[in-house]
């Protein structure tokens, strides 16, 4: 079990890079992450009864890869954030658990995100995700996240970030 | 006004101009239905999808749920998944394993050929009323090519070695089902999106639009790519960062497809040494083997094209009439990858799409291939998004009846056409980048469009 203040350190930052997010300050928001993060989003299938992973994942991003999606859309000509998405991440039902013998957590959370574009263009995101956490230099920054999309068919192209 | 008539003033290929109603007309829609998705064949999967007896994936022929699968005798079977009884699903997943499929309506049950096996009480309550030979799953026709399934509605329909013709074939064997190298290894796992525009939009940009790549699509992703590739922060996307650094001259869009048989349009053929080049230099980071299997590799296609004046080297995408999109990637490092954009409605379609990567090549060059893949033009990645914005902003600006006749411009190194024949590449050879693909995507498409039926 940890501490209701670490539970606390643990919310803050999930809620602060919410915001970011919401604010568009990507730039921050890649500072929540350590350089040897993995990021990834696989599918989902209907296998056989089972709602299973549908293959390979989606995004299987390193920290080079979430700074290449940043600075595309950063660049002014990127035509699927342009004008920019307006999101709103809502991030819910967090659970921190200890993991065995390692320093690091793990942050279990589930997100609804709205993302409206120009006149009609909207979409509607949700999920969980589990995070890996790891304290350096006394903060708390993201080492692993594994998001998990409820939806076979994607509503439109991926172009935010969960 | 005859449709003929109709068709006839809306598209004219030989000038470059496709009035906009081929995108929005709901009347055409549903003739499109009739005489491309009910007559065509399309390639509805890959063997590698249903490798032991009872695998199964569904999929959809134009709007017509089908269940892809292999049956006990080693068969590719495509049955319509859609229950005699009341025309309820009898297949409710993306894919697994069946011993048959019972529906969950009134409990109807048929086997793996499709036969009506039973239904429940059919003693009480039918007797011997129930004719079961006639109340099996449709069929449609089936044929492979090296793997790919195709799946035609239409009987009367060339047998596919007919459809395809040879220099159809020669592409799809040789470059985009790597048969001289051991073939193609499925990596499983429908990939989808939904999209908005009429499916047209998507496989016209496959068949041939490269312009927008550089123009302006993807000019924020391709001058990263390069940003980064000179910075030393390596993304898959590495090994396209030289793609422009190809001899003037050497790189050719083409469309093979004999007259009256599917076209599959290919574009940014490249005959030069640039794809090795920038192949090689990122091989050297993934090491030694990867470079041997690129020198391998090499030299089979250059025995393979040994006759050829100019030899083709790979290809950046493409399109099989009518919705089968393809991914070759300029590279021998990348996966290949095929997409299905399934009509859904007049104005929007779905992005169905697969991976697949070289079985023979070493492990490490296929996770990169599928990594190359996903980053770009993915669903998720930094090409395909833009692509998808684009088509939302045309259904906007162009749905309006009033604006559907002003025709779409598809002009680009119009004129070329006729010249292009040429007795080396396989097709109909034009310097790239131009339109002649899309207009002759078009072309066949009017073709088919005015068939009158058998
Ligand atoms: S609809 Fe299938 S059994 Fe009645
Ligand atoms: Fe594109």
């Amino acid at each position: 079990m940890v501490s209701l203040e670490v539970h606390h350190q643990v919310e803050q930052l999930l809620f602060r890079e919410a915001h970011l997010l919401d604010r568009h300050d990507y730039k921050e928001w890649l500072d929540l992450f350590t350089d040897d993060v993995e990021y990834r989003l696989p599918l989902t299938e209907y296998v056989q009864g089972d709602a299973a992973p549908a293959g390979h994942p989606v995004i299987q991003d390193d920290k080079t890869r979430l700074m290449f999606r940043v600075a595309k859309d950063e660049s002014g000509y990127s035509h699927v954030e342009t004008p920019k998405s307006l999101t709103c991440h809502l991030i819910s039902n967090v659970l921190v658990e200890d993991i065995p013998d390692s320093p690091d957590l793990r942050a279990h959370s589930t997100f609804l995100v709205r993302q409206a574009r120009k006149l009609r263009g909207e979409a509607w995101w949700a999920g969980r995700r589990t995070d890996v956490l790891r304290s350096v230099n006394g903060e708390w920054k993201i080492a692993r996240r594994d998001i998990e999309l409820d939806s076979a068919i994607l509503p439109r192209g991926i172009s935010v970030f969960f | 006004m005859s449709l003929r008539h109709e068709l006839r003033s809306l598209v004219n290929y030989q000038d470059g101009y496709v009035a906009a109603a081929v995108h929005f007309d709901p009347d055409l829609y549903r003739v499109e239905a009739e005489k491309v998705f009910n007559r065509s064949w399309l390639v509805v999967g890959h063997e590698g999808m249903v490798a032991k007896p009872g695998d199964f994936v569904t999929n959809y022929m134009g709007e017509v749920p089908v269940i892809v699968l292999r049956s006990r005798t080693g068969d590719i079977n495509v049955l319509v998944n859609r229950c005699s009884h009341r025309g309820n699903q009898v297949c409710l997943f993306d894919r697994g394993n069946a011993r048959g499929f019972a529906c969950s309506y009134h409990g109807w049950s048929y086997d793996l050929d499709g036969a009506m096996q039973g239904a429940p009480y059919e003693d009480i309550v039918y007797g011997d009323t129930l004719d079961k030979p006639s109340l099996g799953l449709k069929h449609a026709r089936v044929a492979t090519f090296h793997g790919l399934i195709f799946a035609t509605f239409d009987e009367h329909a060339l047998a596919l070695e007919e459809w395809l013709s040879p220099d159809v074939q020669w592409w799809l064997k040789n470059f985009v089902l790597s048969v001289p190298v051991g073939g193609l290894e499925m990596l499983h796992g429908w990939h989808r999106y939904a999209s908005s525009g009429n499916w047209k939009l998507a496989s016209e940009n496959f068949a041939g639009d490269n312009y927008h790549v550089w123009a302006s699509t993807h000019v924020a992703m391709t001058a990263v790519q390069r940003d980064f590739a000179e910075r030393g922060l390596h993304t898959p996307l590495d090994i396209n960062a030289g793609s422009s650094q190809a001899t003037p001259g050497t790189v050719f869009d083409l469309t093979a497809g004999a007259e009256g048989r599917a076209p599959l349009g290919i574009g940014v053929v490249a005959t030069d040494d640039s794809m090795h080049t920038s192949d090689l230099r990122v091989a050297g980071r993934l090491g030694k083997e990867v470079v041997d299997w690129l020198e391998y590799r090499r030299r089979t296609y250059q025995e393979l094209t040994a006759e050829l004046v100019r030899k083709p080297k790979g290809f950046w995408h493409g399109l099989m009439y009518p919705n089968l999109g393809l991914m070759g990637f300029a590279s021998h490092l990348s996966g290949r990858h095929f997409l299905l954009f399934h009509p859904r409605g007049v104005d929007d379609h779905e992005f169905w799409q697969w991976t697949m990567v070289e079985r023979e090549a070493p492990d490490v060059v296929k996770e990169f291939a599928a990594e190359h893949v996903i980053f770009g033009q993915h669903m998720a990645g930094v090409v395909a998004p833009d692509d998808v914005e684009n088509m939302e902003r045309i259904v906007d600006a162009s749905h309006a009846p009033t604006t559907w006749r002003s025709p779409f411009h598809y002009r680009l190194k119009l004129g070329l056409d006729a010249q292009s024949t040429s007795a080396d590449l396989p097709g109909t050879v034009v310097p790239n980048p131009s339109e002649f693909n899309q207009r002759r995507f078009y072309q066949y498409w009017m073709n088919e469009m005015l068939k009158e039926d058998a």
